[in-house]
């Protein structure tokens, strides 16, 4: 008798979920992945998913699937070696594992360079810890863990705005209000290929309410297709754009144009800065002073009923606090305003000084500028859950390729002062922030708000006075030590220069700290840094040399052919576990509820594949971590502590909890957490019903009714904090010896100074690769592949037929006239060739990008993945070089290339 | 009377073939057969340049040039304009792909795989033995739009009763729905909208509207 069954689970294969979905199973076989219709009014795209799940019913019965753990058994690592695989039992790849774990844990955790033996990668932008079951609570147990060896974010990533975002108005990633927005200047944000499904959804419904967005991008993208209108960029310009906005705004309206109200009250433009840079303060106080209009002398910024001046200079006396404690009194200085000292810093770029660099008319950045003051409605408000708010519907949005490396900072800046000009920062209509990582609890960004005594938001920027500067660097990469404004946390290692640590694992970087040791064990889990970071080739080279590397692999991949033990977990569709779902999070994801989603097993495993919760707690048994494991499962490593003054579910700390003794724990503590400890019900609950939720409030997609009940300013234009903190830190390196650095420390600027990024690009290859730039005429770029973007999905025949309809999926997207100018047709076979490698594809001509710009999308060029080696995509990653001189203040750099091109043959 | 037809909205398509990959998980199609897809389309010359994505497929034409053509009579038209393939009446002539213009049939000569020729376990119990030699194409699901309208459901409006790729569309681009119900979320779409079906000059009569608003 044959049966069929709809099973409950989530996706989470990019950061824009989780995403409900149910799975049809038919006698014991996964056959079609379905919408949860059952989610309909909750989820904001009513409980649909993207295509990348679908993929995941090939992925549990692809017959290149590991479904064994195999060992190595040539000890001689390289590309060109066979690694001589040979299967072997869970019992003793384990009992290896933790043989070297033991090993570590009896010698010492950090080696004597004092970074830590033991290290762990993974990719997705974290989103594979919600799939790998509770072997975060197995490494909280351990102790130190290097998570520095990246596997493409900091390049991969929109770091600079995770950062400033987050000091700013607490925005590790920004959004328009979608529902409400009405016009969007989108410098390259390509959210309908990246946004996920709610994105896509909310945009579409935007469309269809008329929204005006203007896309200004090199390429025409999936986002750009469905654009008001494209204005195609040259690359790496848009800073220059953004000053020109900024001029038009300061300079060519009226101050009355703008919004006066959200300048004065919510920033710190009316702040008073001193001949040093510093805020001129209240010697008694130490506050802020701004200059009273009204009473016509200069105040305390938190003076009641001040007027604040804008405009003017002013002579007071005050206090300058730089940097290391050194301070200035002034009497009768003369000082104008930081909103006068940004209006003095965008005045040479006008739009007439923008059109060369940009490549873009001067009346269309002038009208583009207008346009977005002139669809701000600055003065109108809007009744939100019982609380008037100002109605801003416009937003400027920064793709990936702008938003990292040098001149994000820039962009970043002048896109979230465009924001306050026109009073649409957190309100309604404007551009929101969505989650935290630096601040607090990713769930919870309100709870992150705490008050600076200068009036903003605080920060837990990484310590740079004398006595507390972490001189010596914890992990490879020295974040703590190098770059402030990454904080501490448990996230921060991923966000630090993961270019640096690879680079100094090569010995070509930060000379006078050494070259570190590899670690001694290295965790890869769901990520392949060998193809998805920069200069592949090289890293392969530097993952030949670790001594001790353990992949949890789906299939035999360009990193784990350097491993020496290739374990199989059960992947999505296979195994448990519940995490938070809707609240604010990632990018669109605002919902109007919160709570819990299950993942279970839809299936069973297949072959040997393993829970990863069961994989965990086998290492916490082997390695005498069981209680201190279960500690750390019981005070939240698992999603949410199981104990609070409210309900008490926690695990017997003494004895290993099966997967399903577990999670059942997780869940009970979850009903209660949705029901202010009302319900117990436990794993059987969430896996006949699939989620649980209580409604969120909307008000907390908005950072302003929360900034207004504080008196809190957004912390803009001016960055007295950071200047102050660069010129500690430059002084802490140097006390050092450490110069290396120095080129970064330029960033901590307090107001950032424009740069000629083709030229700054240029210099640093010239001086790095002893090549002459312009025979590198064209720019590389990559864009988003929906269907596989951390899908962990190039070797499914599904998605490759699927993505093959979407254009730059079978080659490299090339201007037409200029393919023709080359002599280069459809098809033809070019080689792309940039200073420090090169690759070659199908030519793809396009009239959607242009002439000096070209186009590999996704993250392809495999050569030992089965099935994806054979796809003949090329990739533009071991072309992205890695340089110091590219790496920017916060760590970062961009995937963007300089190469040059030839026809290889034609097609035939 | 009723005429089950789709609407495809171009300005909410992201082209992201979601539709695409669910057509293939509920009709079990096998590589490189689409019954649904969605085509990525470039006009104008660089820098006046328009991309779209456009969902294809059968169009389920109320005069079908495929169904004209066929000497066995396996293409057939129900009564609520679904275009339909008998595969026990088939010949696997193809003279209905040659005579579709939309491009909307295929013909699988052999037993095909995602990877190579051992099918996978889903490929397993799937595999349908009489789709091979056969013309096929889009059903508009009508396997579950008549499951749907046993239930008692409304096609277009309850999923359970809908066509997977209206289910499935992320982007909420495409609507299925009876045109012969003035009050239905089709007529509404076509009377509220501007609109266009592909080689309307053929009299072929499409089932498939495609919602276009010029910029």
């Amino acid at each position: 008798m044959s049966s069929t069954q709809k099973v409950s689970t989530y996706c989470y294969q990019c950061v824009n979920g989780p995403d409900m979905l149910t799975v049809e199973v038919k006698d014991g076989v996964a056959t079609t992945v379905t919408p949860n219709f059952d989610a309909r009014g909750l989820h904001p795209a009513d409980g649909k998913v993207c295509v990348k799940p679908y993929g995941l019913v090939q992925k549990i019965y692809n017959p290149n699937r590991l479904l064994k753990p195999l060992k190595r058994t040539n000890p001689k690592k390289g590309r060109d070696q066979d690694p001589g695989w040979v299967e072997i039992e869970w019992e003793e790849a384990l009992d290896t594992i933790a043989g070297r774990l033991n090993a570590i844990r009896a010698e010492s955790l950090v080696d004597e360079q004092g970074y830590p033996r033991v290290a762990f990668t993974t990719g997705g932008a974290a989103t594979p810890y919600f799939y790998m079951g509770t072997f975060a609570s197995f490494l909280a147990a351990w102790g130190p863990v290097d998570q520095s060896l990246g596997a493409g974010g900091t390049v991969k990533c929109y770091h600079t705005e995770h950062v400033y975002g987050e000091l700013w108005h607490r925005a590790f990633t920004v959004c328009p209000d979608t529902p409400r927005c009405e016009y969007i200047v989108s410098f390259g944000n390509n959210i309908d290929a990246s946004g996920g499904v709610t994105s896509v959804r909310r945009h579409a419904d935007a469309r269809a309410r008329g929204i005006k967005r203007v896309q200004i991008e090199p390429h025409l993208s999936i986002t750009g297709a469905s654009a008001s209108e494209w204005i195609p960029i040259r690359p790496k310009t848009d800073p220059a754009f953004l000053y020109a906005m900024l001029h038009v705004l300061l300079h060519e309206r009226p101050l009355t144009d703008l919004d006066v109200h959200f300048l004065k009250v919510r920033t710190g433009s009316p702040y008073l800065i001193g001949p040093n840079g510093f805020f001129v303060r209240d010697p008694a106080s130490k506050k802020p002073l701004i200059w009273d209009a009204r009473k016509q002398r200069a105040v305390p910024f938190d003076t009641a009923d001040a007027d604040p001046a804008l405009l003017g200079s002013f002579n007071v006396d005050g206090l300058e606090q730089g940097a290391d404690g050194k301070t200035w009194e002034h009497q009768g200085i003369t000082v104008t305003t930081a909103f006068e000292h940004t209006r003095t810093l965008v005045k040479p770029h006008t739009p007439e000084w923008a059109t060369a660099i940009c490549d873009v008319p001067v009346a269309t950045i002038r009208r583009i500028a207008n346009e977005f003051v002139d669809h701000a409605r600055i003065g109108e408000t809007i009744e939100f859950e019982g609380r008037t708010l100002p109605f801003r519907p416009v937003a400027v949005m920064l793709g990936k390729g702008v938003n990292n490396g040098w001149g994000a900072f820039e962009c970043v800046w002048a896109r979230t002062v465009l924001m306050t000009l026109v009073g649409g920062l957190e309100v309604p209509g404007g551009l929101l922030g969505s989650t935290v990582h630096i601040t607090g609890m990713d769930f919870d960004r309100m709870a992150s708000v705490v008050p600076h005594p200068d009036g903003f938001l605080d920060y837990p920027f990484n310590p740079t006075d004398k006595e507390q500067w972490a001189a010596q660097p914890q992990v490879r990469h020295g974040h703590t030590t190098l770059i402030p404004i990454i904080g501490g946390g448990l996230t921060s290692q991923l966000m630090g220069s993961t270019v640096l640590t690879w680079m100094r694992l090569q010995g070509r970087a930060a000379d006078s700290w050494g070259k570190p040791k590899p670690p001694d064990l290295w965790f890869v889990y769901r990520c392949n840094p060998n193809i998805s970071f920069s200069e592949t080739d090289k890293m392969g080279e530097t993952m030949a040399t670790f001594p001790y590397t353990v992949a949890f692999s789906y299939t035999q991949d360009e990193t784990n052919h350097f491993a020496d033990l290739v374990l199989p977990e059960a992947i999505d569709l296979e195994s448990t576990q519940l995490i938070r779902l809707g609240g604010t999070h990632y990018f669109e994801q605002f919902w109007d509820s919160q709570g819990w989603v299950l993942r279970q097993p839809v299936v069973k495993p297949q072959g040997d594949a393993r829970d990863f919760t069961w994989i965990s707690t086998e290492l916490a048994k082997r390695t005498g971590l069981l209680e201190a494991y279960n500690t750390m499962i019981n005070m939240g490593a698992a999603g949410l502590p199981l104990k609070t003054d409210k309900y008490d579910f926690s695990l017997d700390v003494t004895r290993a909890h099966s997967v399903e003794e577990t999670w059942d724990a997780v869940c009970r503590a979850a009903s209660a957490d949705v029901t202010d400890g009302q319900a117990d019900d436990g794993l059987a609950y969430f896996k006949e019903k699939g989620f649980r939720v209580k409604p969120f409030p909307k008000i907390n997609w908005y950072l302003y009714p929360r900034m207004e009940d504080l008196n809190l300013r957004f912390e803009l234009p001016y960055q007295e904090r950071i200047l102050r903190i660069g010129q500690e830190l430059s002084a802490r390196l140097h006390e050092q010896g450490v110069t290396w650095w120095d080129k970064q420390l330029h960033e901590y600027e307090a107001l950032p100074n424009w740069k000629d990024l083709n030229k700054l690009w240029s210099d640093a290859y010239e001086k790095a690769y002893g090549i002459r730039a312009a025979d590198y005429p064209f720019w590389l770029l990559t864009a988003r592949s929906m269907q596989y973007a951390w899908g962990g999905n190039v070797s499914l025949q599904m998605i490759r037929e699927v993505a093959a309809n979407v254009a730059g999926h079978d080659g490299i997207m090339i201007n037409s006239k200029v393919a023709e100018s080359m002599g280069i047709e459809q098809g033809d076979r070019i080689e792309v060739t940039s200073p420090v490698g090169v690759t070659s594809g199908r030519a793809l001509l396009r009239q959607g990008v242009r002439p000096d710009t070209i186009v590999m999308v996704g993250q392809f060029g495999h050569w030992k993945t089965p099935y994806a080696k054979d796809l003949d995509m090329p990739s533009l990653n071991n072309l992205v070089p890695m340089n110091m001189d590219l790496v920017d203040g916060t760590g970062s750099a961009v995937d963007a290339v300089l190469v040059k091109i030839k026809k290889l043959g034609s097609k035939k | 009377m009723t005429r089950y037809v789709m609407v495809a909205d171009l300005n909410r398509c992201v082209g992201c073939q979601t539709c695409t990959a669910a057509c293939k998980h509920t009709n079990a199609t096998p590589p490189g057969v689409q019954w649904r897809k969605v085509l990525d389309v470039e006009m104008g010359e660089y820098p006046n340049v328009d991309r779209l994505f456009m969902p294809v497929g059968c169009q389920h034409c109320s005069d079908p040039p495929c169904m004209e053509v066929c000497p066995s009579t396996a293409t057939g038209q129900r009564k609520d304009g679904i275009v339909t393939i008998d595969y026990d009446i088939c010949i696997g002539c193809s003279y209905c792909a040659v005579a579709c213009p939309y491009q909307a049939r295929y013909k699988v000569e052999e037993a095909r795989f995602a990877y190579g020729e051992t099918p996978t376990a889903t490929e397993a119990i799937r595999f349908d033995e009489g789709r091979i030699g056969v013309a096929q194409k889009c059903t508009f699901c009508s396997d579950r739009v008549d499951a749907g309208l046993a239930k008692g459901l409304k096609p277009g409006i309850d999923p359970e009763a809908s066509p997977a790729c209206a289910n499935a569309c992320i982007a909420n681009a495409l609507t299925f729905g009876d045109l012969e119900d003035p009050e239905s979320n089709v007529s509404k779409l076509l009377t509220e909208n501007t609109w266009f079906r592909m080689h309307e000059e053929l009299g072929t009569d499409p089932g498939f509207f495609y919602l276009w608003n010029e910029k």
